[in-house]
């Protein structure tokens, strides 16, 4: 209730005259560094967060690299004096339930589960940062990008399975932006097949069985070695999938709304055209 | 007279088996759990067709499931159960204490953190024999220190503290590694390395383990007349012929390498070394020589089983090991150290 009614009262008050635009503005989520960073005008952005400056989980670490970071505190944000701060519905909770004491006004962004929620979602943020024009500007060019390439259909009949393997096994599936990507890309997702909503583990034994046509994998990221990525260079996945059947998108790609899901989304119909004829099903 | 000629007076038992036929069940129990084992998984996978496809020389995915994934993860859950079993045996022959366990004293966690510290310092991903290796230096430095506090007659409690605290501090040791470890994944496997799982292992994880393990194995498995002379005391034992000074060192050395190499590509299993030797000593007329090899066998029957009942659960993320064998072993170990009680009482 409470969150809505300051969405409200922040697009009513933009929508009352620029001069109530924020002046200073505080992302405690990564994915609101990106559409701030992005969308507001220069010199408002008083901090955003540590990981948007790691180039294997951000992109905008560029840009990140002139803006002072935080970490997600209330401690690191109350003392930059925010008249808006923008963070995840689902992270920093404690945070949040502060600032909003100390009367901060606080825009949390949830997890878009689709393109079109993406698009609101960019919308919301560049009304709240005072920048309406540039988010409809983004947005009407992330449109025209993704009519602008061509879909798979018109390649080969049927559409083919791509899969999602991420470290630990875990496969995503429906509402999700990834999927609504494959979906835009003429793929069928296997994790939805499999009936697996969002984030879920596959068996390495499952999806060698389930045989995707495409298996799209995080880029390597360059971060040390974990566990997590073993099952990702078990021999059985690499004898079976050859370098042809791989797809490497680097998951910062997709995890964010922004105008990289074009990237995603040609990067996907391009793998997809140079499977072999037969491949599809 | 030297050791090997030497032999202990059977104790009398009723439950007592010729040798012989004891360890041909083991071995037929182990065989059906192995099938078993093959034929557990996610996939439905006709084993019979894939193991004749597999003979003729094709290549197909159902065997590729049951050559890359089943083989390896039976066989490593056989040996790692078995190096248990066997470690379990001969340390509580040469401590003379029943709770010695590899995962009780603290030998497992060492080996954890030796392989931890290979592990995500990215050494092993350039040498991976590292691995193993490192696994098997934590668990040489575990035995060490415990037969340095422990050693020599000292009571079952004190052998436990010692434990506890060399648990407590690799933990922690362990803890810390993954924390200063770069990737992000690395803080929420200790839950793998302390609870050790077989789930995708592959191949090249048995190849890097077994030539060690079984290294270490034919150290324990030639203690064995000298662990029977040992029963009868220190002095005893040195007046039979042993040479006791040698005989520590293969058994020091050959936990090492058995319990060290296999927590490096599995973690730690703890309780499989204490239940599997309790279960068989009254069949063997309490002969270490005789338990160590049933020992094995049985250790390697109940890591086994447990890794069956783990995949044969299909909710949710797959269970770890540690968490079976706890789930027995632990109620296990309150039995033993209430039978102890009563038998100091």
């Amino acid at each position: 209730m409470l969150r809505h009614a300051v969405a409200a009262a922040l697009l009513a008050g933009l929508a009352s005259g620029s001069n109530a635009a924020p002046q200073r503005i505080v992302s405690i989520n990564l994915c609101a560094d990106e559409l701030v960073l992005r969308l507001a005008p220069p010199g408002v952005v008083k901090s955003v967060t540590w990981l948007a400056r790691d180039p294997a989980l951000s992109n905008v670490s560029v840009q990140a690299r002139y803006v002072p970071v935080n970490r997600g505190l209330a401690e690191d944000v109350v003392p930059l004096a925010p008249d808006l701060v923008i963070a995840g519905a689902l992270t920093t909770r404690t945070a949040v339930a502060l600032l909003q004491r100390l009367g901060i006004p606080v825009l949390e962004l949830s997890l878009p589960s689709s393109v079109e929620e993406a698009f609101e979602q960019i919308a919301t943020v560049a009304a709240a940062v005072g920048a309406p024009a540039q988010g409809a500007q983004l947005i009407a060019d992330m449109k025209q990008a993704f009519a602008a390439s061509p879909s798979v259909l018109t390649f080969i009949s049927a559409r083919p399975i791509a899969a999602v393997y991420q470290p630990n096994g875990f496969t995503i599936g429906s509402g999700s932006l990834i999927n609504d990507l494959l979906k835009r890309a003429g793929l069928r997702n296997l994790a939805v097949e499999q009936r697996i909503d969002n984030y879920g583990a596959l068996s390495l034994e499952l999806l060698l069985f389930a045989q995707p046509d495409l298996l799209i994998m995080n880029a390597v990221e360059n971060r040390g070695p974990a566990m997590a990525y073993e099952i990702l260079r078990h021999p059985a996945l690499m004898s079976w999938y050859g370098e042809a059947r791989v797809v490497s998108l680097p998951s910062a790609w997709w995890s964010c709304p922004g105008p990289r899901l074009v990237d995603v989304v040609q990067r996907l119909r391009h793998a997809a055209q140079q499977l072999p004829p037969n491949a599809a099903r | 007279m030297n050791a090997r000629a030497w032999s202990p007076p059977a104790r009398s038992s009723v439950t007592l088996l010729r040798p012989s036929s004891l360890l041909g069940a083991l071995v037929v129990i182990l065989l059906l759990l192995s099938a078993v084992s093959l034929s557990v998984g996610r996939a439905p996978l006709d084993v019979g067709a894939a193991i004749a496809q597999w003979l003729r020389g094709e290549s197909t995915l159902a065997t590729l499931v049951l050559i890359e994934l089943r083989v390896p993860r039976t066989v490593l859950g056989v040996l790692v159960g078995a190096s248990l079993g066997l470690a379990g045996a001969a340390l509580q022959g040469l401590l003379r204490n029943p709770l010695a366990e590899p995962g009780i004293i603290g030998v497992s966690s060492c080996a954890a953190f030796g392989a931890v510290v290979a592990f995500y310092s990215g050494f092993s991903l350039t040498a991976p024999l590292a691995l193993p290796l490192a696994g098997i230096a934590g668990a040489l430095i575990a035995v060490l220190l415990l037969y340095a506090l422990a050693g020599r007659e000292a009571s079952t409690l004190t052998l436990i503290l010692a434990g506890v605290a060399i648990n407590g501090f690799a933990g922690a040791a362990t803890a810390l590694a993954l924390n200063l470890a770069p990737n992000p994944f690395a803080v929420t496997e200790i839950v793998f390395w302390m609870m050790g799982s077989l789930a995708d292992r592959s191949i090249s994880h048995l190849q890097l383990a077994a030539p060690l393990m079984i290294v270490g194995w034919v150290l324990l498995l030639n203690s064995g007349r000298a662990l029977d002379a040992l029963t009868l005391g220190e002095d005893t034992a040195a007046s039979l012929g042993v040479r006791l000074g040698r005989l520590r060192l293969m058994l020091v050395l050959g936990t090492a390498l058995a319990v060290g190499s296999g927590v490096a590509v599995t973690g730690a299993v703890g309780f499989v070394g204490l239940v599997a030797p309790h279960l068989l000593r009254p069949l063997v007329g309490h002969q270490p020589s005789r338990l160590l090899v049933a020992s094995a066998l049985a250790g390697a029957v109940l890591v086994l089983a447990a890794d069956i009942a783990i995949r044969s659960i299909t909710v949710g993320p797959e269970l770890k090991l540690g968490v079976v064998t706890a789930l027995i072993g632990a109620p296990f170990f309150l039995l033993l150290v209430m039978r102890l009680r009563r038998a100091v009482i």
